[in-house]
């Protein structure tokens, strides 16, 4: 694993442009990575992901295929096998539950079902998240579904630089990966990106700030809202907020968050995705179990509501924004047995 | 309940045959030579004769479950022998005779049957240095319609590549309602995927019959909404499924794309041992199916050629009786999985917190202890 500040030479990306140059790299590294989806080829994907690379790879290398997420889950997996790196390009999260079947049956299931004799090396980036107004099934935040299903990996970056060096490792790895990319974050701001390549693990959370007072978890765009949150709580006390980017969510990095929580004691977590039975209830419910004679304050959850993804006009009011984070920060905070 | 069956509904007729039920032919008969059709004909004793064995095992209890081909043999066999060293089949729930036809150990499908892990299969029952070159087989997918797309996807890798492999897919009528097979033709359609799908068509899944699956007069004709060349043949003549996917097979490998082959047969027995197929089919259907066998309509042939008697026959059926029950034996005397096989090959590397951390309960548990008492996460202690 090579570290991101000893490569020296960066460019400024955001997090799509970072995406485009990771798969043009990995595309020049392996010729068995193929790119795959619809609208990936010329007009290179509705975010533009995919920019420029049908022009420099050509059709066999870029292919644009009919409009179903099932049967492009399902060819992948069948080119999988035969040792195929494809990169899937699944246009929106909420467009996936076409593809429950492949996704269950095959792309999760076919390494352990085979014991281990195939290997189903598939990446799917799939574009989440709320914020940017599009129409219904277009902002789901849906990774507990993912989650719960054994044998894939999923992962959420939240930075440029992260995106390049988890993209690199969900290709490079053996393992089904689910590689969630926000559309709010887009294009939401820049940062110096090493060119040269790197991998980062799929299995680490990352720990963005240490702090002995309060435990906050978000990841994908919330981190940021989180971190503001915290800044703001920061700035009006002395209260020290250790943040916890929980980039890979399946497998929960774990350990980590126990380490913390029995350091600070308190809690929150943040999250897009739907309260009941969400990534927050998994977390929480590991801190209960292994925790609780740590914990100063209950474990809150910070998170939208039981519905489906509103309409534009109430959108706001559904995602958390840093005002509830710090609200929740704040009740944790002041709570007194 | 029980009172009310469907109505018989025949499939029509209008395929193509080369092998009429009293083993006379019509046509060319494709060019096979005479061991081969020996084989053929061994290959269809020995999964009569094993699947006879399973369904008794079952009956004793030793088996959860069982399910036969019988009456289908012909389309399983036909098609797989239609392949090469080096390609891809897919099987779906019925095509035993196909597995069999390309060396499957038996054994280690007795043991799969008993519900052993592959792991531990593989651990307790090696395979013999030497193995003969043969096509690759993925298991049986449980769910039916599934593997399409992945057949279609295997080939396409073939084809990306410049390897001149050929995959080749099987499902039942009933998988033709399902997505998968809608979205895997369409991509093998316009990718020009090499591959061969062939829907065995054996009138019932599990209680619905065919003509509840589609309003189409054939399942054949739905290749035509992708823009692929379709054929429809007679499932119980061999040398029709044979020679039908033999030229769907050379086409594919040629460069010239997928075909879809609707192969018209019957499921003579239950879907499966949980099954009563009296509740809703009636007697007669099976017995009019019964004077179209398979097996001795091609018998019957090879009888009338001269190149089986009675003595190389009784002789076959011994070999097969003696082989099938050493191999049941050895995959039967296979000891109990471990129940922690359960966690092997979910994902590569390092098992993650909370898979481990289960792993240990389990152990914990079977070793007599209580898995609950880890209040802090640093494990059992």
């Amino acid at each position: 694993m090579t570290r991101i500040n000893e490569l020296p030479v960066t460019e400024e990306m955001n997090l799509v442009t970072a995406v485009t140059h990771t798969l043009r790299q990995e595309m020049q590294r392996d010729p068995s990575v193929r790119v795959m989806g619809y609208d990936i080829g010329p007009i290179g994907g509705v975010f533009r992901a995919t920019e420029g690379l049908f022009d420099e790879f050509g059709p066999d290398r870029v292919i644009d295929t009919p409009l179903s997420e099932n049967g492009l889950l399902g060819v992948a997996v069948g080119m999988a096998i035969r040792g195929e790196r494809p990169v899937i390009e699944m246009q929106f999260l909420g467009f996936m539950y076409n593809a429950w079947g492949q996704f269950i049956y095959n792309l999760a299931n076919l390494h352990q079902k085979t014991g281990g004799a195939m290997k189903v090396p598939v990446t799917i980036r799939a574009t989440f998240g709320g914020g940017i107004k599009p129409l219904p099934f277009h902002s789901e935040s849906t990774e507990a579904y993912l989650m719960h299903t054994p044998g894939v990996r999923v992962v959420c970056p939240s930075t440029p630089a992260q995106t390049k060096g988890l993209l690199a490792a969900a290709i490079r790895s053996d393992d089904p990966v689910i590689f969630l990319e926000h559309t709010k974050m887009y294009r939401a701001f820049r940062e110096p990106v090493p060119v040269a390549d790197y991998t980062l693990p799929l299995d680490k959370c990352r720990v963005v700030q240490e702090g002995s007072d309060l435990t906050l978890i978000a990841w994908g765009n919330m981190l940021h809202y989180a971190i503001a949150a915290a800044a703001d709580v920061a700035a009006k006390g002395n209260a020290s907020i250790e943040i916890i980017d929980m980039c890979s969510l399946a497998p929960l990095d774990v350990a980590p968050v126990l380490a913390s929580v029995k350091k600070t004691g308190r809690c929150v977590i943040v999250h897009e995705a739907r309260r009941t039975a969400g990534p927050g209830a998994e977390i929480s419910a590991l801190i209960n179990e292994y925790a609780l004679e740590y914990l100063k304050a209950p474990v809150k959850r910070v998170t939208a509501f039981d519905v489906f993804f509103p309409e534009n006009q109430i959108e706001d009011a559904y995602l958390p924004s840093s005002q509830r984070i710090k609200a929740g920060i704040d009740a944790v905070l002041s709570y007194q047995f | 309940m029980g009172e009310k069956k469907w109505a018989e509904v025949r499939p029509r007729e209008d395929y193509f045959r080369i092998l009429n039920p009293d083993g006379s032919v019509e046509g060319t008969v494709p060019e096979v030579s005479r061991q081969e059709l020996l084989r053929w004909y061994e290959v269809l004793v020995e999964t009569r004769t094993f699947e006879a064995m399973v369904l008794r095992l079952q009956r004793r209890g030793v088996l959860s479950v069982a399910a036969s081909s019988r009456g289908e043999e012909a389309s399983g066999l036909g098609a797989a022998a239609a392949l090469q060293v080096g390609d891809w089949l897919f099987p779906a729930y019925r095509q035993l005779s196909a597995v069999l036809y390309w060396n499957a150990p038996v054994d280690r499908i007795m043991a799969g049957l008993m519900g052993n892990t592959p792991e531990h299969i593989r651990e307790h029952l090696p395979l013999p240095p030497e193995v003969p070159p043969g096509v690759n087989i993925l298991p049986y997918p449980v769910f039916l319609g599934a593997y399409v797309p992945l057949a279609v996807g295997c080939a396409l890798a073939d084809k990306l590549n410049g390897r001149k492999h050929v995959s080749l897919a099987f499902v039942g009528e009933g998988s033709t309602s399902e997505g998968d097979f809608h979205d895997g033709l369409n991509f093998a359609g316009v990718l020009e995927s090499p591959c061969v799908i062939i829907v065995q068509n054996n009138q019932w899944s599990i209680s619905v019959p065919a003509s509840r699956q589609t309003a189409a007069a054939t399942f054949a004709q739905k290749a035509v909404a992708y823009g692929l060349p379709h054929e429809r043949v007679d499932g119980n003549d061999i040398f029709a499924v044979y020679d039908t996917v033999k030229k769907a097979v050379d086409r594919a490998r040629a460069g010239g794309g997928a075909t879809v082959i609707e192969t018209v047969t019957y499921r003579i027995l239950d879907h499966n041992s949980a099954d009563a197929s009296a509740a809703y089919r009636t007697e007669d259907e099976a017995e009019y199916w019964k004077t179209l066998d398979p097996v001795e309509r091609f018998e019957k042939y090879l009888f009338n050629q001269g190149i089986l008697d009675q003595a190389t026959k009784t002789a076959m059926e011994e070999r097969a009786e003696k082989r099938l029950r050493e191999e049941i034996e050895r995959g039967r005397a296979v000891p109990p999985t471990p129940a922690d096989n359960m966690f092997l090959h979910h994902l590569q590397g390092e098992a993650g917190w909370s898979t481990q951390h289960q792993r240990d309960e389990l152990a914990c548990e079977l070793a007599g202890g209580n898995p609950f008492l880890d209040m802090t996460g640093e494990g059992m202690q």
